[in-house]
């Protein structure tokens, strides 16, 4: 066997270059490409995994957002709904006052009304009473409407106090109120029956009064002695109104 | 056809200097290789095409075979196993062109690439371990074996080339042989036999020279096999 040195030369050169040709225009230029494609994908990689993560931080900011008017919503209808309540609640102590205010305005105007009603049934039964005692009265001798109360006269006039006697004694004005005129008699009856009562004289003059109904009636300008059916009447009246008040 | 596989034949003369056949083919070859990888990544674009796409595929995997093999960063190491596999691929399928005598069926052709693996395995390990750090790795694993790990670089490159000059050139003989007994049609099986046989012949080749290589240097933590051991920059 025989080696051929000089084509074992130029072999081993066309190798060598062969090698670096091909590293030249073959190898690097397809290792870049391949290089340059992975690193592409590893950026596309990275901004999606970016474009990822703002999306993420983008959906939470939103849901934050979300959470953050539903609260302020929820906030804002609770205000709501105490400010309403509130108002109904003053709405409805305004009309619980209201209504309180007419109850009392009712009850007294009842009252009132009732209270007038009893007067005027009072008049009503006073103004009978006084028509049933005249048309009695009427029936009775004219007589008996001043003598039957002579006495009585004198009773009561004995029955005042001192400064009142006194008052009659000195005033010499005394009115003697009668319901028809006094016949002499009656008249001197009457002064007498006075003079009993004060312990004295008393000088009056008659006056007719047919409001008296019965009986005799001495006043002067600071006191009243009564011995009438009129007074008569006006007590009991005034005995009823204390009853009906109670 | 071959009349005897020791003997080279004259094509002409660069002055004092013969240019045999083999150099010859070898010429076309590497300027087939050339042009046809110039044409090939004349544009190249990340969206690739059937070409790019064919060259991505070799590139890539002839990166993770180198991974695999060597456990270390391919971008030294991929244009010289990479030149190596399609110019023994290349040339061993140039048997099938009438006319055509495939460089590799040359003892000289096949000693030139088994002598370029012998020095890329010596400058690979003194660049990656150094001096003395290659010269350890004769020493591996007891001292006892340096004579025969020194033997063992010679007869390994030997075997690396005679291999390959063997197997191809017998292709092409016997296709050659049995052309002249049998006629035209006949040898056709045998030469898709070779061509399946070629293919063989340029993988054991590259694979052997990535083994050869990869005992010289010291292995790469970070090249670990399915690793992205390409990094940016120059090779």
């Amino acid at each position: 066997m025989r080696i051929d040195w000089w084509t074992l030369s130029l072999q081993t050169i066309n190798a060598v270059v062969l090698i670096w040709l091909l590293a030249y225009f073959l190898f690097k230029p397809v290792a870049n490409v391949i290089a340059e494609r992975k690193a592409a994908a590893g950026r596309l990689l990275d901004e999606a995994e970016q474009a990822k993560s703002d999306a993420q931080a983008a959906r939470e900011n939103e849901q934050a957002t979300l959470a953050e008017m539903a609260e302020r919503r929820s906030a804002a209808l609770n205000a709501a709904k105490q400010e309403a309540e509130a108002q109904r609640e003053a709405l409805l102590a305004t009309a619980r006052a209201e209504a309180e205010r007419m109850r009392e305005e009712a009850r007294a105007e009842l009252a009132r009304q009732a209270t007038l009603g009893l007067e005027a049934q009072m008049k009503h039964a006073s103004a009978l009473a006084v028509g049933m005692t005249k048309r009695l009265v009427d029936r009775f001798p004219q007589s008996s409407l001043v003598s039957g109360f002579i006495a009585g006269l004198a009773a009561a006039a004995a029955a005042l106090p001192p400064e009142a006697k006194a008052d009659f004694e000195q005033d010499g004005d005394a009115r003697l109120k009668a319901p028809r005129p006094l016949t002499a008699q009656e008249e001197a009856d009457c002064r007498h029956a006075l003079e009993i009562g004060f312990g004295r004289p008393v000088a009056f003059s008659v006056e007719i009064d047919p409001s008296v109904i019965a009986g005799l009636e001495l006043e002067n300008r600071h006191a009243t002695v009564h011995n009438s059916l009129r007074a008569d009447l006006a007590r009991m009246a005034a005995a009823l109104d204390g009853h009906d008040a109670e | 056809m071959i009349s005897s596989p020791l003997e080279l034949e004259i094509a002409f003369h660069i002055g004092p200097v013969p240019i045999a056949k083999p150099v010859a083919t070898t010429w076309a070859l590497m300027g087939f290789l050339i042009v046809g990888s110039a044409l090939a990544t004349r544009r190249l674009a990340l969206r690739p095409g059937i070409v790019q796409a064919f060259l991505e595929l070799i590139v890539d995997t002839l990166d993770s075979q180198v991974r695999d093999t060597m456990r270390v960063d391919p971008r030294p190491y991929r244009a010289l196993f990479g030149t190596l596999f399609l110019f023994i691929l290349l040339a061993n399928w140039s048997a099938v062109i009438p006319g055509v005598e495939p460089p590799t069926a040359r003892l000289e052709t096949d000693a030139a690439l088994a002598l370029v693996v012998f020095v890329a395995t010596i400058y690979h390990g003194l660049r990656t371990q150094g001096l003395w750090g290659y010269l350890k790795t004769f020493a591996e694993p007891s001292l006892f074996m340096v004579p025969l790990n020194l033997v063992e670089q010679i007869t390994r490159t030997f075997s690396l080339f005679v291999r390959l000059f063997g197997n191809v050139m017998s292709g092409v003989f016997v296709v050659g042989i049995v052309l002249s007994l049998a006629g035209l049609l006949v040898p056709i099986p045998l030469m898709a036999l070779d061509l399946l046989t070629g293919a063989v012949q340029a993988y054991i080749f590259a694979t052997l020279a990535m083994v050869f290589t990869g005992a010289a240097v010291a292995p790469e933590k970070d090249a670990a096999p399915g690793s992205d051991g390409a990094r940016h920059g120059s090779d």
